[in-house]
């Protein structure tokens, strides 16, 4: 027996066997890579599949969805539910691009000044215990966040209206939404700012020390310059999560169900909560373009994707 | 450099989202917040903040066809604009905190003191006036039975379990516990009685055979099947575990699928079928030409407008609710001003 254990560790050990189980390892490596990558086929083809199927048939004698009006419209459904294929959701692409990017324009200060305070001025005990703090903050699934908007944000926006003067819905608005959203993202944006400060080298800071600048100025003229490709990562990684996100957004926006509107105070309606509206309870061509609205969700996640890494390439390079 | 002007940027839009809120709603109510916060102050010419089910919801059918405005129950684009789509807790919610000038419905089994369930036609939503048949913001839930000897397993002469099972349910909806269940699933039952099941049971033999083989079919509306399935699963134990097979493809089908031209027809046809408004004759479904027997109500469904608890409507009528719902009303009510002056007209 003890034998049998010696030869083996010797085979082990020729370089051939090396190669071969190198080669080996490998291809599971491929394997596996393989696997996690090509569901973005099954699942992009699958929405496909499903999401052309409006445009494409007659729908059971409804006629074809108009692509164009789908896209530039501002009147969700004409028609019966069931029996009218006047689907238009030109309104829905905007009022999802609004609101993440008020939810953006309330999340990026607050989270790259904590990302600041967090890498260069908190002591190292209270740095570790913000960290993680931060990083529990990111983990809370989005249905708790929506909880705790339909408790206390909704309420707080229509008092907050109301002392306005404005008549809101109840709190449901963009306002609201903006609001979740921007907590939501507020983790995702500190986390990966502070890891971008926090790499920022010693030898610029010490630089702009040296030649007089003040701890503030260093670190605003310095410090966050030279850190901002990477916050510009956590603005696109938070910008998708507030672009994608729909169980929290639905219980806060109010379903919004025709026209344009800009107004912080009045319900909206994102592509991600109308798509959830109802869809337990929906078939046939009400439930296809569903799949339609996650096509156009996933094309506009991917062209803002674009868009921001392109302003990112810009601006990234200066101080590197 | 580069970000400073990031950041005029940001600043920017701040400014644009503060321009977009409408001058014309903050600048018409601010004499009315001025108003102390201690007594409840209402601002009667706040606009109507709609709040509506979504139009696969059975409840707003209800509403929508109890108002006169019944093209309105699957077709969002009918109603007044800026409306919000709810489900029944979050109206109740809606109207019992936040949105004091907001109005929605909701099933009467669901209303509480937290909001102001609105009179009908004069008539408050109570539970005894829905019974004796004064509110007006009901429905009906009927049911149908095939004709006697017609029902699968049954001959000319004698008639087979699917029949004996159909008719012990049809004889459990007119006892207490068929009321009490009915009352659970959301709806009102019909059945006013003090008999129990226990009373009746006696005169179904069939129900203390095993059961287990047979099936019994069931159709008609689907605003009825929650309450029809509620029914079976209770009854399903006291008859010997019969299987309920519930389909349910609306109302018109109670009588086509029991009666009608489809009754036969494999797969299609059904032993009882229940219909969500009263029975009628239009077409070829000739719905009242069914001998009595075979026909009859379980429940009501009742729904009634609410409104938050510091508004002073107190009673509206089917046209004042249809004037608020109805974008192409040609005598539009917006504002709570409106509706009081309807009110008032009455």
């Amino acid at each position: 027996m003890k034998k049998i254990i010696v030869h083996f560790q010797h085979w082990l050990q020729t370089n051939q066997t090396k190669r071969f189980l190198d080669k080996g390892f490998i291809f599971l490596f491929l394997v596996a890579t393989l696997i996690s990558s090509s569901f973005i086929f099954v699942v992009v083809g699958i929405v496909l599949e499903r999401g052309i199927i409006p445009f494409v048939t007659d729908n059971f004698g409804l006629g074809p969805v108009n692509l164009f009006r789908f896209l530039t419209g501002d009147i969700y459904l004409t028609g019966d539910t069931f029996y009218s294929v006047s689907y238009e959701i030109g309104y829905l692409i905007v009022a999802t691009l609004y609101n993440a990017f008020l939810a953006l324009l309330i999340a990026l200060p607050i989270g790259v000044l904590s990302a600041l305070f967090i890498a260069k001025i908190a002591p190292k005990w209270l740095a570790s215990i913000l960290r993680t703090t931060v990083e529990i903050l990111a983990s809370i699934p989005s249905i708790v966040y929506g909880l705790f908007g339909v408790t206390i944000i909704i309420n707080q926006v229509y008092l907050f209206a109301d002392g306005l003067g404005i008549q809101s819905r109840a709190g449901l608005s963009v306002l609201s939404t903006a609001i979740l959203l921007a907590i939501m993202i507020l983790p995702t944006i500190t986390v990966v700012s502070e890891l971008a400060i926090r790499s920022v080298h010693p030898s610029i800071e010490q630089g702009a020390l040296a030649l007089g600048a003040t701890v503030t100025q260093k670190n605003f003229k310095v410090v966050l310059p030279s850190a901002k490709s990477g916050i510009f990562s956590g603005i696109i990684l938070g910008l998708g999560r507030a672009l994608g996100e729909a169980t929290a957004v639905s219980l806060v926006s109010g379903s919004r169900f025709s026209g344009y509107s800009f107004n912080i105070f009045e319900i909206t309606s994102t592509l991600t909560s109308r798509m959830l509206e109802g869809m337990k309870e929906t078939q046939g061509v009400d439930y296809s373009i569903r799949f339609s609205m996650g096509l156009v969700l996933l094309a506009v996640i991917i062209i803002t994707n674009f868009a921001l890494n392109f302003v990112k390439n810009r601006i990234g390079n200066i101080h590197e | 450099m580069k970000l400073t002007k990031v950041s005029v940027g940001l600043m920017m839009s701040a400014l644009f989202v503060l321009a977009a809120c409408n001058p014309a709603t903050s600048s018409s109510s601010l004499t009315s917040s001025s108003g102390s916060s201690s007594a409840p102050t209402f601002d009667q010419s706040r606009t109507i903040a709609l709040y509506t089910r979504d139009t696969t919801s059975g409840t707003r059918a209800g509403f929508m066809e109890g108002i006169g405005f019944g093209t309105a129950s699957g077709n969002d684009s009918l109603l007044t604009d800026d409306f919000v789509v709810r489900d029944n807790t979050a109206i109740l919610a809606a109207m019992g905190g936040a949105d004091k000038y907001g109005i929605g419905y909701i099933s009467t089994s669901s209303l509480n003191n937290t909001v102001k369930g609105l009179n009908f036609g004069g008539v408050a939503p109570t539970i005894p006036n829905v019974i004796n048949n004064t509110y007006g913001l009901k429905r009906p839930f009927m049911w149908m039975l095939r004709a006697p000897f017609d029902f699968p397993g049954s001959t000319p002469t004698v008639k087979g379990s699917v029949e004996l099972i159909s008719e012990a349910f049809i004889a459990f909806l007119n006892t207490t516990d068929g009321s009490d269940i009915i009352g659970s699933a959301g709806a009102i039952g019909f059945y006013t009685g003090a008999d129990t099941w226990d009373d009746v049971k006696d005169e179904y033999e069939v129900c203390e055979d095993d059961n287990s083989a047979v099936t019994l079919r069931l159709g008609g509306s689907d605003s009825i099947q929650k309450v029809a399935e509620a029914l079976t699963l209770s009854f399903k134990a006291k008859c010997g575990n019969f299987l309920p097979d519930h389909d349910h493809t609306g109302s018109s089908d109670a009588y086509r699928r029991t009666n009608g031209t489809s009754k036969d027809q494999e797969g299609v046809g059904k032993d009882i079928g229940f219909s969500s408004r009263p029975f009628r004759n239009s077409g070829a479904d000739l719905e009242l030409d069914v001998p009595s027997a075979q026909r009859g109500q379980l429940a009501w469904d009742a729904i009634v407008a609410i409104v938050h608890n510091d508004n002073p409507l107190v009673n509206v009528n089917a046209d004042i609710l249809k004037r608020m719902y109805e974008k192409a009303s040609a005598t539009p009510i917006r504002t709570w001003a409106e509706a009081l002056a309807a009110q008032n007209a009455l």
